[in-house]
């Protein structure tokens, strides 16, 4: 056992850290293929435990790789080169929920669905609503600023945050923000550190806006015998006026997945669905604007609008979409799942290209997404043991990339870019910005110790 | 029968995967961890079903040289509730993959102690608790008359009582009160004493299933030779074996191929209830029921313990947050008991405080097991939530 381990054991104790061989498998992959194993597992359970894991680290200029329930889909939480792995799991403590200042504060640790829960038992409402929402954590989804459907109203994870608690690269402990809505007092610190991917700091305490929760939604299962159409549509509603709260993109086979696992019975005889949602104050407007976007469908070449009869129906709607990503499974055992941006008005174009990316190559590309958002899931399936689908991934990859970046758009609208996405950074961003966001980082943490090899391509 | 996600909870027909194919087909998005009763405590990934799976592969790709004790002890760390293998969304059957390895593992010698010694105890006694088989009806002797169903030699229903219920004194109550039931309602029925065996389901979840198979062989042609048509089961790990594992081990699709219905307690008393001429009385109380994993997301049976409530007058039912296929593991599950003592128990209090959380006085459940461990969870956090078996329940109102 090295040193710097055993230091490990004395500061935080040894039971909240792991190096048997089994542990290090356990921690060293995350929602993606890819995998490298750690040198050690820490489990704090307070922030000065974090901090002394930290301050470990430095000064043995360990890798320190910050995570979550580590669901994440671009390789951001992987030990790409082994060091600790800091699990934030056990902070994961609601302290507060303030119903007057409509604020909740909490730890790192907390999964989304519980946080939500909670808010919800008072009338609140927390609507960042990733797929993972039943697994991720808080702190997983400000380091990813994370989206979901719900964000095309609402807005996205970073649009939430209104403080920080966070463990510098030495082991300090700074604040930022607070609980003032408005907050312009010295750089605004709290976006600087949302999306960030734990290579600026490590969160570990948020303090987060919260809203009334709307008492009406209702939920409309749209058909479309065409992908086109329904990627046209998605414009259309929006431009007339309509804010749905969200508005979900699924192909058929994305359809198909959903269906076998499931048996929601989803129509297996159109090219796409859309699924979108109303909700507000009000059930008469509520109704008056499901009403309303479901009249433009049937315009715009819907087959069919069938809205929800209950919130089990509607539940199993949303549950079946978060689970579209994993049950891609059932059609082959690998799949890299893509988070690319476009303007809205360019959708139908990037799917135009998208799929033709997938007849060139050969290999099936699933569509699905925050359609409203302009913010798509080309996942590519595929079989890692074959050669021949292997070495077709990357070039795949880079031809999505550049179909987001014509169109003018960006690699990822919300998984982050962790390794998977790293190589196409300097065209996506240019040499100037990569090297000014490099001189932040290097402020921050100048032994680039704090999850190394992520985010930004090194000099 | 289809469940809330329309996935069937009977076996399927489909071949079965190997467990490495199965682990193939994990893309790790962790929402197993979100419903895994042991990881949720620990919180450590090491005790999540993705790691169970992601370290079948680790040794199928040589990550990992070869089967260790501390690799053994994740397989058997497990509660085998079934959540994950019923949550995932990319069908990947955990629980085959456990049963699997388990299995290489017991074959390799890397069983735990306690585990390979309740094996060779119910090789030895014939049951799980290393006493004379003969004693199984013990528990008769404190009923007011003895039970009609002593040494009768043919039936129509056969009440297979179980080891724990059989041995256990704290368990007496539920075959205590459900043979008054069945008197009470005139049911031909018989009770097997010394020629019920352990029903093999503990050597199989151990991953010994070939020592089970004189167990099961003896059991049925024990049943058949009495000219049994139904054999009912108040313990769910008993029911969930017998019907869902013994049709493969006899070579056949189903029970019923072999003339014999296999029935839970609660399907039997729900049919007998509702079709009966039962006077229940009321009963003025405010119940939550535990679905048993091998009961209810295992066993498929999740209806007729809530149509027997159903029939009972005052009686409300109130769900927990975690209910039905979407059951919280009372912790008694997997044998965990014998050698991690400390996640049974914490697994345990989470459940119970589900029900303190609704404000239930008083917790129902079918299953011996679930019971013992929720009543000892109650006392531990200090809540004055009353644990009793439905059996009981059904009696109270029979008798008031």
């Amino acid at each position: 056992m090295t040193d710097w381990i055993r230091e490990l054991e004395e500061a935080i104790g040894a039971e909240k850290v792991l190096s048997s061989p089994v542990d290090l498998i356990a921690y060293s992959f995350d929602g993606t293929f890819e995998q490298h194993l750690p040198d050690a597992v820490a489990l704090p359970e307070t922030s000065e435990e974090v901090s002394a894991v930290v301050r470990i680290g430095s000064q043995h200029d360990v890798p320190i790789v910050p995570r979550g329930s580590s669901s994440g889909l671009a390789g951001g939480s992987i030990p790409i080169r082994g060091g600790i792995v800091l699990a934030l799991t056990r902070m994961n403590h609601i302290l507060e929920i303030d119903e007057e200042n409509m604020t909740a504060t909490v730890e790192a640790g907390v999964v989304t669905a519980n946080l939500q829960a909670a808010v919800e038992k008072l009338g609140l409402f927390y609507p960042p609503d990733p797929a993972s929402i039943k697994q991720s954590t808080i702190g997983g989804n400000v380091a990813c600023n994370a989206g979901g459907p719900r964000c095309l109203k609402y807005g996205v994870t970073g649009n939430y945050v209104l403080g920080l608690t966070i463990v510098l690269a030495d082991g300090r402990i700074v604040r930022t923000g607070g609980k003032a809505i408005k907050y312009v007092t010295g750089f605004n610190m709290n976006q600087f550190f949302v999306g960030s991917e734990g290579a600026l700091g490590i969160v570990i305490e948020v303090i987060l806006r919260l809203i009334c929760k709307p008492p009406y939604a209702r939920t409309a299962l749209v058909h479309f015998p065409t992908l086109e159409d329904a990627s046209r549509t998605v414009h259309t509603v929006l431009t007339r006026g309509l804010v749905p709260a969200a508005m979900e993109l699924l192909d058929e086979t994305a359809i198909e997945c959903i269906e076998e696992a499931m048996q929601l019975g989803l129509p297996l005889d159109v090219e796409a669905i859309l699924l979108i949602e109303s909700d507000g104050a009000d059930e008469e407007s509520v109704q008056r604007e499901i009403n309303a976007i479901a009249d433009i469908c049937l315009e715009t070449g819907a087959s069919r609008v069938d809205v929800a009869r209950d919130e089990e129906e509607r539940a199993n709607l949303w549950r079946a979409r978060r689970s579209i990503s994993p049950s891609l499974a059932r059609k082959a055992p690998n799949k890299l799942g893509e988070d690319i941006t476009v303007p809205r008005s360019a959708i139908p174009e990037a799917i135009r290209r998208i799929k033709a990316i997938s007849t060139r190559f050969g290999l099936p590309i699933v569509i699905f997404g925050h359609a409203g958002d302009g913010n798509l899931h080309p996942n590519i399936l595929f079989d890692r043991r074959d050669p021949g689908q292997w070495e077709r991934l990357e070039p795949m990859v880079e031809e999505i990339f550049r179909v987001a970046l014509d169109l003018g758009g960006t690699l990822s609208g919300e998984h982050g870019i962790g390794t998977f996405k790293l190589p196409y950074m300097r065209e996506a961003l240019g040499q100037a910005s990569i090297n000014i966001q490099w001189r932040v980082k290097q402020a921050l943490d100048p032994q680039n110790i704090l999850n190394p090899g992520k985010v930004l391509p090194e000099p | 029968m289809l469940s809330e996600t329309g996935r069937s909870n009977e076996p399927t027909t489909k071949p079965q995967r190997s467990a490495e194919e199965e682990a193939l087909h994990c893309v790790r998005c962790g929402l197993c961890l979100s419903v895994c009763p042991s990881y949720r405590e620990s919180l450590k990934e090491t005790d999540s079903p993705r790691a169970r799976v992601a370290l079948v592969r680790a040794l199928k790709e040589g990550l990992l040289e070869a089967p260790t004790d501390g690799y053994s002890a994740v397989f058997f760390r497990c509660l085998l509730c079934g959540a994950c293998t019923f949550v995932c969304p990319s069908g990947v059957a955990v629980d085959r993959i456990l049963e699997l390895t388990r299995g290489e593992l017991a074959g390799l010698g890397l069983l735990p102690k306690a585990l390979s010694d309740l094996d060779a105890r119910i090789a030895q006694y014939r049951n799980i608790s290393a006493e004379e088989n003969d004693g199984r009806l013990i528990w008769a002797d404190n009923l007011p008359t003895p039970p009609t169903g002593l040494g009768k030699k043919r039936a129509e229903v056969v009440y297979f009582v179980g080891c724990v219920s059989s041995f256990f004194p704290r368990s007496y109550n539920v075959p205590q009160s459900f043979v008054q039931i069945l008197e009470r309602a005139d049911v031909d029925y018989a009770l097997l004493g010394g020629t019920e065996w352990c029903c093999g389901y503990p050597m199989f979840i151990n991953g010994e299933m070939e020592s089970a198979r004189d167990l099961i062989h003896h059991n049925v042609e024990t049943v058949r030779a009495m000219g049994a048509k139904k054999v009912v089961m108040t313990c769910p790990s008993c029911f969930h074996f017998w019907k869902h594992s013994y049709p493969a081990a006899l070579g056949v699709e189903k029970m019923e191929d072999l003339g014999l219905e296999i029935q839970h307690s609660t399907e039997f008393l729900a049919d007998l209830l509702e079709t009966g001429n039962l006077e229940l009385h009321e009963l003025r109380e405010n119940v939550t029921y535990h679905d048993p994993c091998d009961l209810g997301r295992k066993g498929g049976v999740i209806e007729a313990p809530r149509r027997v409530l159903a029939q009972i007058p005052g009686l409300r039912l109130v769900e927990m947050a975690e209910n039905r296929d979407s059951s919280h593991c009372c912790g008694g599950g997997g044998n965990l008991e014998s050698f991690a003592p400390e996640v049974s128990k914490a697994v345990a209090r989470s459940r119970i405080r589900q029900a303190a959380d609704i404000g239930a006085g008083t917790l129902v459940s079918a299953c011996q097991q679930c019971e013992r461990t929720l009543a000892n969870a109650a006392r531990a956090e200090r809540l004055r939530i009353r644990v009793k078996d439905i059996t009981e329940v059904v009696l109270e109102a029979l008798e008031e």
